[in-house]
């Protein structure tokens, strides 16, 4: 229960159905506890995540992302997760040569077998972005018009 | 305008023990474009189902959102009660408040608060949910077995009996597997080929089954009802439409000293040979590896003798290809052999061999006909020292699972050693006995009252060469972990059961998922055992993991039933979630501008090209169109197209962005 | 006669129709159509042009005039055989060209994309230190500097898209931005929308870009965003291992991939 000011990071999760999805589901049948801060979006592969919904999460007040799949040779549409891996090397490096907090966004690989993975996962991914506190650079800079923020000297 | 139902299930005490379901219901109640919200204790149940269906009617909602467990479990039972009450499936979606919410966190506001979120999420996808359509597709009723051991052969049959084409492919000169190596099985000691080479012949005379031996699979593509296959016919260097069988060529071959593999590597064969006497097909291959003519250029005898000119030098491997709609894998298992043993001598010992080279030794047709004789010297051994669990449930070896079948075995190759050396000595080192089939217990009962046989708990630490001797040393923990030394004149390892060589290749050739130790693996363990996650590709046997005989042919069947299920069907009916490209009027057509990236990047080779032509048939621009029969709906091409011209129905933009976008403004 | 002129008249005469070149303009030089045997005298060659050709190639409107002959400099022709292997561009329906030694030499015919990749494999990209002092600068920042630069960067951006009309490799005939739904890139000139708009623009280039710097001479405010693209393209070729700017027929960076891509950065 949050009762004192201790911040609690909002962090979402874009997983594939046929392993991360199914490693949590695995978590939640064994019954280990994680963390409630993150929220999993379904997709039927990571091939299909777009980058664009990264910086939307961000834009919309995520402080930290997850993005998980099958491990390379065990995609269930044998290759997506290899396409994605491609994406995700190419877009990392350009989130930092813009200068957007790479050690916000975690990929990962769980299978369907990994449900005390994926605790961990969470586990760390929240105490890691408790850490790194909520990300306020990029908000600030999102909500140009409706704080009224360019009118603050910088 | 949409009009949605929320309903929200108790799931008994797993969900509400620890989210508040009714204020889930109350707060998703109150965001636009909800009408009618409310929670039930079990939302499965047909009361449960009822609510739903009579709410669809009285207030002719657009959509459903049933906050309840994984997606994964119930989906399909709540989009056929949509259906059945007028209201199109795919207008149906599923939140995870059990698995993914209320079994991973405790009880507290923060836990309903993300219940909360997860439903207003799915409420926010429906929003833009289009109705879709099942897509028919139609289904050739031939099945691909590969393999052909007990569970291909069992598999083959039932499917064959059925009344639909089968095709069988092995990849050795004969079909049998490992069952027509064994002596005799527990718990019966049933003759081993006695029981099985009728199923065998039975295989070869069928009218449904075609067989391929000495082949393999090469490629498969396309999806359930329509693989395309290709299998290698390997060159055999003998013409089986001429050969007769005779087995001239064998006895002329000169080349008589290759271990053969059948016997375990205790016997030899001939590089022109027939597995074993039994043999089905029993027609000769040549073993290109070993044959003088191959290697060396000379020889040629065989075509010499043949009488009636069979043997065909040179040929190529031959690829054919076939449309089957099922394919059943039963590729069968490996053991261990003794190298893979330090402690017992890395294989170097002659006396020191594995389960199944036992089994060549008790069987009457292998190497030294059934006498159980020393390797190194022939002797008939006094005393015997079984080794059970070697490598199996050993973390520091890789191996942490059970192999099922060694403790079995092992208090069987036991009692045959005993009804056959009367005078004999026999002991057997165990961690556990695991005797759980069908009179398994009273067989191991058998071994230790009847026939004599020494069972001592305790692991085996070395096992060293003295005199001629093998000294076997172990401990005795009923004893309080007393050492115990034992001279024995033969040691017997139950090796661990492992994955075929190969089976990771062919699992990625077939796109199926396997464990990390390269069994394949089932869709489920417990509901869904002979399936994989790859439609209309089913398993059986001990290439899933180690089994017995009766567990293999119970599993065998239960994949040849689902296949004959499967065919049992006109069309397949398909979840439309697929790709499609958008098509608009004139003059834009389509805002694809034909790049084909995605066609690149689709695993299925399921985009085409279509070229828009005007009337006069000259062609104006080339675009892209996916074929429905084959995208099985990953969505990378969607990720990829830069003027997002292609959508995936399902899983489209405008559905994955609006659930983004609420779970980030809840 | 030079030789571009000889050549030219020679092409008009048989079945070209027009020929695409530059001519002198107030200052430096500008595309040119030529029609007529007479016009051609007015075409130069410009190794350094900041207008690439490749542009034009695309539209409907000159597709529909039939065969075209094109003197293209490297750059052009880096535009050109990305186009042909993305399917834009019929290599048949060009009559291709280069001068050598930058214009002083002879002329040499192209026709197929391997022609063109056989020619360019030896020539480097263009202004490669153009960005150097940029790069270094950016470099040496930490995260954060560098994010306060790009967001005072981008809140000089008015969306004018030029950097989109500019890029030959931009040919998209319904842009993400126009059919905008659901809402990828805010349409509204604040830093954020802006910064991805340039996001998304880099990310569609990478494996494409060919590094003509078209982008950076067309932004009116003078936006680093040629450094951007020149960037990925280096840093990604490296990654991926394939030539900068040297068109791949079976597929670019992103819809192929390795076994072995790098992994490090994943749990």
């Amino acid at each position: 229960m949050d009762n004192n000011n201790e911040f609690e990071p909002k962090i979402v999760a874009f997983v594939c159905n046929w392993c991360t999805y199914a490693g949590a589901d695995l978590t939640g049948t064994s019954r280990i506890k994680y963390a409630t801060n993150v929220k999993i979006v379904r997709f039927p592969c990571t091939g299909r995540i777009d980058f664009m919904l990264l910086l939307k999460a961000f834009a919309g007040g995520a402080d930290g992302i997850i993005i998980s799949g099958c491990h390379p040779n065990d995609c269930h549409y044998t290759s997506g997760n290899f396409h994605a891996r491609r994406r995700w090397i190419t877009f990392r490096h350009m989130l930092e040569i813009l200068g957007v907090d790479v050690r916000r966004i975690c990929f990962t690989w769980v299978s369907a077998a990994e449900g005390a993975k994926w605790a961990d996962v969470v586990n760390d991914n929240v105490a890691n972005i408790r850490k790194l506190g909520p990300y306020k650079e990029y908000t600030k800079v999102a909500q140009y018009f409706e704080k009224e923020a360019y009118n603050e000297q910088d | 305008m949409s009009k949605i139902g929320v309903f929200i299930c108790h799931c008994g005490e797993n969900i509400s023990a620890t989210v508040d379901c009714q204020k889930v219901a109350e707060e998703v109640g109150k965001v636009e474009g909800v009408e009618f919200a409310t929670d039930y204790k079990y939302m499965c149940s047909d009361p449960g189902q009822n609510l739903i269906k009579q709410a669809i009617k009285e207030h002719h909602l657009t959509g459903v959102v049933v906050g309840s467990c994984s997606p994964r479990m119930h989906e399909p039972t709540f989009r056929k009660t949509c259906a059945s009450a007028g209201l199109n499936p795919f207008m149906c979606e599923v939140a995870n408040l059990r698995e993914q919410c209320s079994w991973v966190h405790e009880k507290g506001e923060s836990t309903t608060e993300k219940a909360i979120s997860l439903v207003k999420m799915l409420v926010e996808k429906v929003k833009k949910d289009q109705p879709l359509q099942s897509i028919e597709v139609p289904i050739t009723k031939k099945a691909l077995v590969i393999g052909g051991g007990i569970a291909g052969i069992q598999a083959a049959l039932d499917i064959a009996n059925c009344g639909h084409q089968v095709i069988l492919v092995e990849k050795e000169p004969s079909i049998g597997g490992h069952m027509s190596q064994l002596s005799e099985t527990f718990p019966t000691l049933d003759c081993s080929q006695c029981i099985l080479t009728p199923r065998m012949v039975e295989v070869a005379q069928h009218p449904n089954i075609t067989l391929y031996t000495y082949a393999e699979l090469e490629k498969v593509e396309g999806s359930i009802g329509n693989f395309d296959v290709t299998i290698r016919l390997k060159a055999k260097s003998v013409d089986f439409s001429k050969c007769t069988g005779c087995g001239t060529c064998q006895q002329k071959c000169p080349q008589k000293k290759i271990p053969s593999e059948f016997n375990a590597g205790l016997g030899t064969r001939t590089a022109i040979y027939v597995p074993f006497p039994q043999a089905v097909p029993n027609k000769p291959v040549i073993d290109k590896e070993h044959c003088n003519y191959y290697q060396k250029g000379k020889c040629k005898l065989c075509s010499k003798v043949c009488p009636v000119g069979a043997i065909e030098y040179d040929k190529p491997d031959e690829f054919i290809k076939e449309n089957v709609g099922a394919i059943v894998v039963t590729t069968g298992f490996n053991v261990l052999n003794t190298d893979f043993f330090p402690e017992y001598g890395y294989g170097k010992y002659k006396d020191v061999i594995n389960g199944l080279q036992f089994e060549r030794l008790a069987s009457a047709s292998g190497p030294t006909l059934g006498e159980i004789r020393r390797p190194s010297d022939g002797a008939i051994p006094k005393k015997i020292v079984f080794i059970a669990c070697c490598g199996s449930r050993d973390p520091a070896k890789g191996i942490p699972y059970c192999s099922k079948i060694c403790c079995m075995y092992t208090a069987k190759h036991a009692m045959l050693y005993q009804h056959k050396v009367h005078d004999g000595e026999s002991y057997i080192f165990y961690m556990d006995v695991r005797a759980t089939g069908k009179n398994y217990e009273e067989f191991v009962r058998r071994a230790i009252e009847e026939d004599g046989v020494k069972y001592v708990r305790g692991r085996v630490a070395r096992v060293y060469e003295k005199n001629g001797k093998l000294i076997v040393k172990g401990a005795d923990t009923l004893l309080g972990g007393q050492p115990v030394e034992i001279e024995a004149d033969m040691v017997v390892l139950a090796t661990a059961g492992v994955s075929n060589p190969g089976a990771e290749q062919l699992a990625q050739k077939m796109h199926i998922s396997y464990d990390p130790y390269y069994f394949f693996s089932e869709a489920h363990p417990k509901l869904r055992p002979v399936e994989t996650n790859t439609a209309g590709i089913f398993l059986a046997g001990a290439c899933q993991s180690p089994k017995d005989i009766p567990d293999t042919v119970s599993m065998a069947s239960g994949a040849a039933a689902k296949v004959a299920a499967l065919f049992s069907q006109k069309n397949l009916v398909r979840e439309p979630v697929i790709a499609v490209v958008n098509r608009c009027a004139p003059p834009v057509f389509s805002t694809c501008v034909g790049c084909f990236m995605c066609e690149t990047a689709c695993p299925y080779h399921a985009i085409e090209r279509e070229d828009i032509k005007d009337r006069k048939g000259n062609v104006i621009k080339t675009v892209a169109k996916v074929n429905p029969g084959l995208c099985q709906g990953c969505g990378t091409c969607v990720a990829f197209c830069r003027s997002k011209s292609i959508d995936i129905q399902g899983f489209s933009n405008e559905e994955m962005y609006s659930e983004v976008v609420s779970l980030l403004n809840s | 006669m030079s030789k571009i002129e000889e050549k030219a008249v020679q092409m008009l005469g048989g079945d070209v129709k027009t020929v695409l070149g530059y001519e002198k303009g107030s200052k430096g030089t500008r595309p040119f159509f030529c029609h007529t045997t007479e016009d051609a005298a007015k075409l130069v060659y410009d190794e350094n042009a900041s207008t690439n050709l490749a542009a034009y190639l695309v539209k409907q409107e000159i597709k529909d005039e039939g065969k075209i002959g094109v003197c293209a400099n490297t750059i052009t022709l880096r535009a050109i055989a990305q186009l042909a292997s993305e399917n834009q561009i019929d290599m048949n329906s060009l009559a291709l060209f280069t001068v050598l030694d930058e214009g002083k030499g002879d002329v040499k015919d192209f026709a197929s994309v391997d022609d063109i990749n056989a020619y360019l494999a030896d020539k480097p990209l263009p202004d490669s230190e153009k960005y150097d002092n940029l790069d270094k600068k950016l470099e040496a920042m930490t995260s954060e500097e560098r994010w306060t630069f790009w967001v005072n960067e981008f809140s000089r951006c008015i969306k004018c898209y030029a950097c989109r009309a500019a890029c030959p490799l931009c040919y998209c005939t319904r842009c993400i931005t126009d059919v905008n739904r659901p809402q990828w890139i805010n349409p509204w000139p604040s830093p954020m929308a802006n910064m991805e708009w340039q996001v998304n623009r880099v990310m569609h280039m990478t494996g494409r870009c060919i590094g003509c710097g078209a982008c950076q001479n067309a932004c009116p405010v003078g936006i680093p965003i040629g450094y951007l693209s020149r960037k990925m393209l280096v840093d990604m070729s490296k990654e991926f291992g394939y030539i900068p700017g040297q068109a791949m027929k079976d597929g670019n960076s992103l819809s192929t991939f390795k076994p072995d891509d790098q992994e490090n950065f994943i749990h």
